[in-house]
């Protein structure tokens, strides 16, 4: 079959030129598959691509991509590029132009959001003629039988790996067909199935592919997943709602989701009430490819001045604790350097964090209301004063030279909303009241 | 082939006595990365000397400071340190961020040398005391006809150098596991180990494996044991895995590329090396030969 190309080519090629602007439709029909002649349907739409094409040259320089377009002018979805792969494959027995047919699509994938789809991948596959590749004698097995197909084929296998999908049987089916045992599309699926496998289950924090719709679930997701505590209470303080008043505007409420752990509650027991605590944020956190915002209730670390030494329960110390499960131990064992397994490092000396929400209107009457919710469990909110340090540019990132511009003069940019202390607190302590 | 070639570089990066010099030939023909459509650099090597006598007298000065450093630390120890901490120490801190100083060691680079439009920048923490590894990522392709993928930020540590620029290794084989502490915004990283590699075609094999952070206020204690490092090289993983060489480390790196366009920023508090008794695995990965070359195939093949 692959040996009456060439032929066809040196007639293009020929000096009979004049002849072969006649010729061209009828070589065209005499080359087509006998399927199209058979079914009427086919047939007319065969005609219509063949007057598009002689009509008006594609302006791309992607081949084939005026099929992808045209497809994409009714829907973007997998039947319409199912249904591109199918006109492809009916319109010539040879496949003629695969390669860059299956480089268009590749390319198209995206855009009619079938790239995490296994069965349009070995569709695409699908694309490629059978048998042809396959190397028969061992000269065509040294040497790179193919080389444009392999490539095509390594190119299709690597979107997949990119796009994380694990090929499948049939995959494999497909390519020992294509290209033969040995190729280099199938060392390609050899690598992925086992590196993939090993791979998959890695990530220690894992995120589905689909989050969550509604915001709020997507909230309690990303809370459970930051506070890291199994023990820790989401509580929704307000539900995303909207109502229209009587003058006619309309109203949001956002919603306000918030965790606290009983091991932060506790702490937040213990902080000094002269002390003002702090609500921060945004901070980003990403969840695969979106970016959720959470605020931070914490405290300024405590100077080691005022440090109180926690008394040991002296019940825990002596012999009534429990001797399986001490509390405390103090044995003095001689202990080696080379049982030493501590880090000879500085701690980082940081504010207790005690609690954590997430909001979708980052203003502060949003966050002040989770402060007040936060009050019901723990009333020592109404005697410590709140301060906001909200930094407003972070959920467009700011401009980078203005934060190397801040981190330059002054080393603690994230003063710069302090002066609404005093209005704030007066606003949190009215609304505590 | 490939694993012939590392058996002979074993005897030979033991018989090796003297240290390479950075300073070889090898740097003046191989090239680096070239941007497609950026002119090739056709100046002579010694067309890009800069004499300078200022300069030169800095260098003497350092370079020999260097080497009565190197010298005198031979009489208190192994590496400067006393025998007894050498043999016995469990843990070391090998990296830690303390001051304006540490960020010297760390070079930051993004797509933007291949002309992407990613932007990465260091700086250091609130208390001054972490590493602040920010930026924002941007997987746009740079339009130039060759690039394919684009879109990554790096942090790597610069090689040291003894005097006179000679290369200087860390001796990590003491050590089985790395520990990190760190603080991220739950993207995943992915840390890079580069060794030193006897034949110049090595040069781009790295040690690779994953930093999954977690996200949210918290410190995050990382442990990742030496035997889980996949080998790599430009980028792919090698067929042939090999376990790394700790006692000739070069470089340690942190990449992000996980292809979601927006602001990151990864925070780093000290990076150690650690020995975990528990843990015995010398190498993750299959080691076995694919093809065993003393066994026949049983069918004879004519497909």
């Amino acid at each position: 079959m692959s040996r009456v190309r060439p032929i066809t080519n040196r007639v293009k090629s020929s000096t009979r030129k004049h002849k072969y602007e006649h010729q061209a439709t009828v070589l065209r029909w005499f080359h087509s598959s006998s399927a199209i002649c058979k079914s009427k349907s086919d047939n007319t739409h065969f005609q219509e691509i063949l007057k598009h094409q002689t009509e008006k040259k594609p302006k791309s320089l992607v081949t084939h991509d005026e099929l992808f377009e045209r497809a994409a002018k009714d829907a973007k979805s997998k039947a319409s590029f199912n249904r591109v792969l199918e006109t492809f494959n009916k319109r010539d027995i040879r496949r003629r132009g695969h390669v860059e047919f299956i480089y268009a699509a590749l390319k198209k994938m995206p855009e009619f959001g079938v790239e995490r789809d296994i069965t349009v991948y070995n569709k695409l596959l699908d694309v490629f003629p059978k048998e042809v590749f396959v190397p028969r004698n061992y000269i065509q097995r040294m040497f790179n039988h193919y080389p444009r197909q392999q490539e095509c084929g390594v190119q299709v296998l690597e979107q997949m790996e990119n796009y994380g999908i694990m090929p499948n049987v049939e995959t494999k089916v497909l390519l020992v067909q294509i290209f033969g045992e040995k190729s280099h599309p199938i060392r390609k699926y050899q690598r992925i199935m086992y590196w993939f496998p090993k791979f998959r289950n890695l990530n220690p924090f894992p995120v589905p592919h689909q989050l969550p719709e509604d915001p709020v679930d997507l909230a309690r997701f990303s809370l459970s997943r930051i506070a890291n505590d199994l023990d820790a209470k989401i509580t929704v303080y307000q539900l995303p709602s909207s109502h229209i008043t009587e003058a006619g505007e309309e109203i949001t409420h956002p919603y306000i989701v918030g965790i606290q752990s009983p091991d932060q509650c506790s702490l937040l027991a213990k902080h000094n009430p002269n002390k003002p605590v702090f609500v921060e944020g945004p901070f980003p956190l990403w969840l695969r490819k979106t970016c959720v915002h959470y605020y931070v209730l914490r405290a300024d670390p405590v100077p080691p001045e005022e440090q109180i030494k926690e008394e040991l329960d002296p019940e825990m110390v002596g012999p009534e604790q429990s001797f399986f499960y001490p509390q405390y131990i103090d044995l003095d064992l001689q202990r080696d350097l080379g049982d030493d397994d501590d880090f000879d490092v500085d701690d980082v000396v940081e504010g207790a964090v005690y609690a954590m929400c997430m909001t979708e209107q980052a203003d502060q009457a949003t966050l002040a209301q989770w402060i007040s919710g936060l009050q019901e469990n723990n009333p020592i909110l109404g005697k410590v004063p709140t301060v906001f340090r909200l930094e407003s540019g972070f959920k467009e990132l700011q401009k980078v030279e203005d934060i190397r511009h801040d981190s330059r003069q002054d080393p603690h940019p994230e003063g710069e909303e302090e002066h609404a202390i005093d209005k704030e607190v007066l606003h949190s302590q009215g609304m505590k009241q | 082939m490939l694993k012939t070639c590392s058996l002979f570089q074993r005897d030979l990066v033991y018989l090796q006595v003297s240290k390479p010099v950075l300073f070889n030939i090898r740097t003046v023909y191989e090239r680096d990365y070239r941007r497609p459509g950026q002119a090739p650099d056709t100046r002579w090597p010694w067309e890009k000397i800069h004499f300078d006598f200022a300069k030169g007298l800095k260098g003497v000065k350092k370079h020999f400071g260097l080497l009565k450093a190197e010298f005198m630390e031979r009489w208190k120890g192994p590496e400067g340190r006393p025998l007894e901490v050498h043999m016995l120490e469990q843990t070391r801190v090998l990296w830690e961020f303390r001051g304006p100083k540490t960020l010297d060691q760390w070079v930051v680079s993004s797509d933007r040398e291949i002309g992407g439009r990613s932007e990465a920048y260091v700086k250091l923490g609130r208390n001054n005391s972490t590493c602040m590894l920010y930026g924002s990522l941007c997987s746009n392709v740079p339009q130039d006809g060759e690039t394919r993928y684009s879109g990554y930020c790096a942090m790597r540590s610069k090689q040291p150098l003894a005097s006179f620029d000679r290369k200087k290794h860390f001796d990590w084989s003491n050590f089985n596991t790395l520990y990190l502490r760190i603080r991220g915004d739950g993207r995943p990283w992915m840390i890079n180990i580069s060794a030193e590699t006897y034949f110049s075609h090595q040069r781009n094999d790295m040690y690779s494996y994953f930093l999954f952070t977690q996200g949210g206020p918290y410190w995050q204690d990382v442990k990742i044991p030496f035997s889980k490092f996949f080998l790599s090289s430009r980028g792919r993983i090698q067929d042939d895995q090999h376990p790394l060489w700790l006692d000739k480390v070069n470089t340690i790196g942190f990449t992000l590329g996980d292809k979601a366009d927006g602001p990151f920023q990864l925070e780093i508090d000290f990076i150690a090396a650690c020995n975990d008794r528990a843990h015995t695995e010398e190498f993750a990965y299959e080691l076995y030969e694919r093809n065993p070359k003393g066994q026949k195939r049983l069918s004879s093949g004519t497909s």
